[in-house]
């Protein structure tokens, strides 16, 4: 469960360090896409590949769609605009799929039907070996991307300076909106491997997948890609243990508890570092 | 080869540059000096392409770039070196060199990196640091090196010596000369009135939006452009 | 008055108190997430308070407020050195921990053979002191719309004395305020502490007219509605919270067709809207101008400008 967590992190943390504006619309932008999903699913009886496909597609749109209406438009320095515009819409997504989906809950197809694997003593569900194997996959394909490419150098240019980035002849505003939808594309990846372990989708994915992105890439720190991976690891450990010990609801309320004693203590993230001081410096304009 | 022609700039309802015109000659230093708040800045930012002028007109080599982008600006042979540098301050020395030729699509950019390093030797020791460690000194010559990397024709200066120890400052006039000795035009934004009338083949005096002299380093004595250049003249309103 | 009209009256009143909470917030700079906490807070406390101890919903009310502007008074101290961001999410994590405690706690007495109290997801029923006193709904609307008009009257006074401008001057610049001498960790605790029981008289009010409420009802989508209003009405006056309440519960439940697209229709809106005006519809600009016209006086374009 962490490492989809961390994937959701990641997205999350792409969009928050190119823009230094928060995206609420990120979790509704996949649930958009998860029932783009299951909706070729119910349809047409798709395989795994199609409906995987067709979720990170339903996501990349539903987030191309956001990044226009709620980033794009509003004009800078107004980052809290950006952030009430992007849940004004997350109403409209959820509103949209609900009327499109009226029963609500759906059946999600599994990734196929998996025995329990023992694992260094622990059984251990082998969806969650392999969503482990995807995330740490996509991990190293965005490490390539940002660290080898021009689009990537771009992206680093932009999330560092947008006026630098602007000088050298970048056009920001295509980078931004390119990031923005592979942000949303990653959340889909991991939105769909959270859905193919669960089985079962409601229009309130959405709300769920804002919050644990959040809270993993708050745990983790800010704009940090690292960060975000070991946030949504500690979450994924945290929430089994509270579960476990507690209940159903303490796990979710653990969660929270978590975060909120993380600011307070330590609002940098587990990775607090040098480049801290300049997200607040950004965070003071928000 | 640059030419403005009565461009008026405003942000808002404040217009900052009122018509100015001024011309940059190729192979030229050509200096634009003047007090702060005359819209020294806002000319080359104009010139740039990141601020649209309301009217008049920017010529380039004879093709009309008044109101592109900032990319297809750059592409068309003018960099900048901004105000405060500006360098990526998380970004290797070597990556934000890189980004200085994100408009190229060439293969040669390796070499060209290589040829930094050799022109500015304290950089090639510093290559994989970040940016943000490098002294004020470093960073100056590192923003110049990052806009020498699109391989400009005109390389437009705001403000080099800005904040910089008077040794540095002598060292970063000195690459000035170099560069231009060797083909680069160069339009060049100064306070250093000193400095700048040293190196400047012509130069211009912009006084509250508009352009109130023109003409070679020995037709104004030093003192009154000093004076004009800090202070303004009465005259001018 | 029929009935379907006093209840959204009621209604926009009830969510004004929350709006304006957040809107308090906004002004000393602050973007909280977690007004529904102390909204929640206000409800149930004083439905505990009626309810279980057979206390007057008068005594409630202030007893609710103080519970709830202590809550968030202390949440206020410890997010201190908190901003932007980092606030915002801490406040919704503290919104989302004591509604979720909500929903894990069951404590009951035995009010005339009955259990009283809360019961988890079950929620806070029979809070009958509005039934039991035979006040109708249209005695609440009266209630609501009087204390709306206390509090607006006391958000007027504020921003014109020093507390005021010691807000706004928070609010625009942290650091400007200290060097002016302004002691602005206890103005931030304060300005939380009231922005809490400002909340809490909404949610005492919600839980007297509903007579049951649920954890549910103070999820993060009342908080972000409360902070919508703020930013559709408009910053630059005390007016625009409740400008935005009454364009979402006033306007938009209303018209009968928008009903099943009505928060696509609201989302629409406010997103269109934020392009446009990202300070709201009466920002401080357009505020500024109407009380020039209102005395009478032409606007002169630079001093509106000013802002």
């Amino acid at each position: 469960m962490g490492s989809g967590y961390a994937l959701l992190a990641i997205g999350f943390t792409l969009i928050f360090g190119v823009l230094r504006r928060l995206n609420l619309s990120y979790g509704p932008s996949i649930m958009v896409g998860v029932f783009f999903g299951t909706f070729l699913f119910i349809q047409f009886q798709a395989g795994w590949y199609t409906v995987l496909v067709g979720t990170v597609l339903g996501a990349a749109i539903a987030g191309a769609y956001v990044e226009r209406l709620c980033f794009w438009a509003i004009k800078k320095g107004a980052a809290v605009a950006s952030m009430v515009s992007s849940f004004a819409v997350w109403m409209q997504l959820e509103e949209g799929v609900t009327i499109a989906f009226p029963d609500r809950t759906y059946e999600f197809p599994a990734l196929g039907d998996f025995e329990l694997i023992e694992l260094a003593g622990l059984s251990v569900r082998q969806e969650h070996v392999i969503m482990l194997g995807i995330a740490a996959i996509l991990v190293f394909a965005l490490h390539q991307l940002l660290y080898r490419t021009r689009f990537g150098l771009a992206v680093r240019a932009v999330s560092e300076d947008p006026n630098a980035a602007l000088f050298m002849g970048v056009n920001t505003g295509r980078v931004i909106f390119l990031a923005f939808i592979l942000a949303s594309a990653i959340g889909g990846i991991a939105g769909y491997f959270i859905m193919a372990t669960e089985e079962v989708i409601t229009p309130k994915f959405g709300l769920q997948a804002t919050f644990k992105g959040l809270i993993a890439m708050m745990l983790g720190g800010m704009g940090s890609v690292p960060g975000a991976i070991a946030g949504g690891l500690l979450l994924g450990v945290v929430e089994k243990q509270a579960e476990w010990y507690a209940g159903a609801v303490w796990r979710d309320i653990a969660a929270f508890m978590l975060l909120f004693a993380f600011l307070i203590v330590r609002p940098g993230g587990l990775l607090a570092q040098h480049t801290a001081a300049r997200d607040l410096a950004a965070l003071r304009r928000v | 080869m640059l030419e403005i022609a009565d461009i008026v700039t405003s942000y808002g309802k404040i217009e900052a540059l009122k018509g100015v015109s001024l011309s940059v000659a190729p192979g030229e230093i050509t200096c634009l000096l003047g007090p702060n708040g005359a819209g020294k800045t806002t000319t080359m930012m104009t010139v740039a392409g990141l601020l649209k002028p309301r009217r008049g007109s920017i010529t380039f080599e004879d093709r009309n770039i008044t109101g592109r982008d900032p990319g297809h600006i750059v592409r068309s042979g003018i960099a900048l070196v901004p105000e405060n540098r500006l360098v990526f301050p998380d970004m290797s020395v070597h990556d934000n060199l890189r980004t200085g030729a994100y408009s190229r699509s060439d293969n040669e950019i390796e070499d060209d990196i290589d040829r930094m390093f050799e022109r500015f030797p304290r950089l090639d020791e510093r290559q994989l640091q970040h940016a943000g460690t490098l002294s004020g000194g470093e960073q100056q010559m590192l923003a110049v090196a990052r806009a020498l990397m699109a391989r400009p024709k005109l390389l437009l200066m705001d403000e080099p010596s800005l904040g910089l120890a008077p040794m540095i400052v002598e060292e970063i006039f000195r690459i000035i000369r170099d560069l231009n000795a060797e083909g680069t035009s160069i339009f060049l934004v100064e306070q250093n009135v000193h400095q700048a009338l040293k190196v400047a083949h012509h130069f211009y005096l912009l006084e509250q939006g508009r352009v109130t002299f023109g003409g070679s380093p020995g037709d104004l004595e030093e003192d009154e452009v000093i004076q004009r250049a800090y202070l303004g003249s009465a005259e001018t309103t | 008055m029929d009935d379907h009209v006093i209840t959204v009256l009621n209604n926009i009143g009830g969510f004004s108190f929350i709006a304006l909470s957040a809107y308090l917030l906004l002004l000393s700079g602050e973007i909280s997430f977690g007004q529904q906490a102390f909204f929640g807070i206000g409800a149930y406390a004083s439905g505990m308070f009626t309810a279980m101890f057979g206390l007057s919903f008068w005594i409630a009310l202030p007893l609710a407020m103080l519970v709830a502007g202590l809550a968030a008074a202390a949440v206020g101290a410890l997010t201190l050195r908190l901003r932007g961001l980092y606030f915002a999410i801490a406040t919704l994590a503290f919104a989302e921990t004591i509604r979720l405690i909500l929903v894990a706690t069951t404590w009951q007495v035995d009010v005339d053979g009955e259990p009283v109290g809360p019961n988890g997801s079950e929620g806070l029923g029979n809070i009958r002191w509005g039934f039991d006193n035979e006040y109708a709904p249209v005695d609440f609307l009266w209630m609501i719309y009087g204390s709306l008009g206390i509090v607006l009257l006391l958000f007027f006074l504020m921003e014109r004395s020093r507390l005021g401008s010691i807000v706004r001057t928070i609010g625009a610049d942290r650091l400007l305020a200290e060097t002016q001498g302004i002691n602005v960790t206890r103005y931030k605790i304060l300005v939380a502490g009231l922005a809490g029981a400002l909340a809490a008289i909404g949610g005492a009010f919600y839980a007297h007219i509903q007579t049951t409420v649920y954890p549910e009802n103070f999820d993060v989508m009342l908080g972000v509605h409360s902070l919508a209003y703020g930013l559709i009405g408009g910053l630059g006056t005390a007016v625009g919270p409740i400008l935005g309440v009454l364009l979402d519960v006033g306007f938009l439940e209303a018209v009968e067709w928008i009903q099943g697209y009505r928060m696509i229709a609201f989302g629409g809106l406010v997103a269109v809207l934020l392009i446009f005006m990202p300070r709201g519809i009466l920002d401080e600009r357009r505020v500024h101008l109407l009380r020039l016209m209102l005395r009478g006086r032409r606007p002169d374009i630079h001093g509106a400008a000013g802002h």
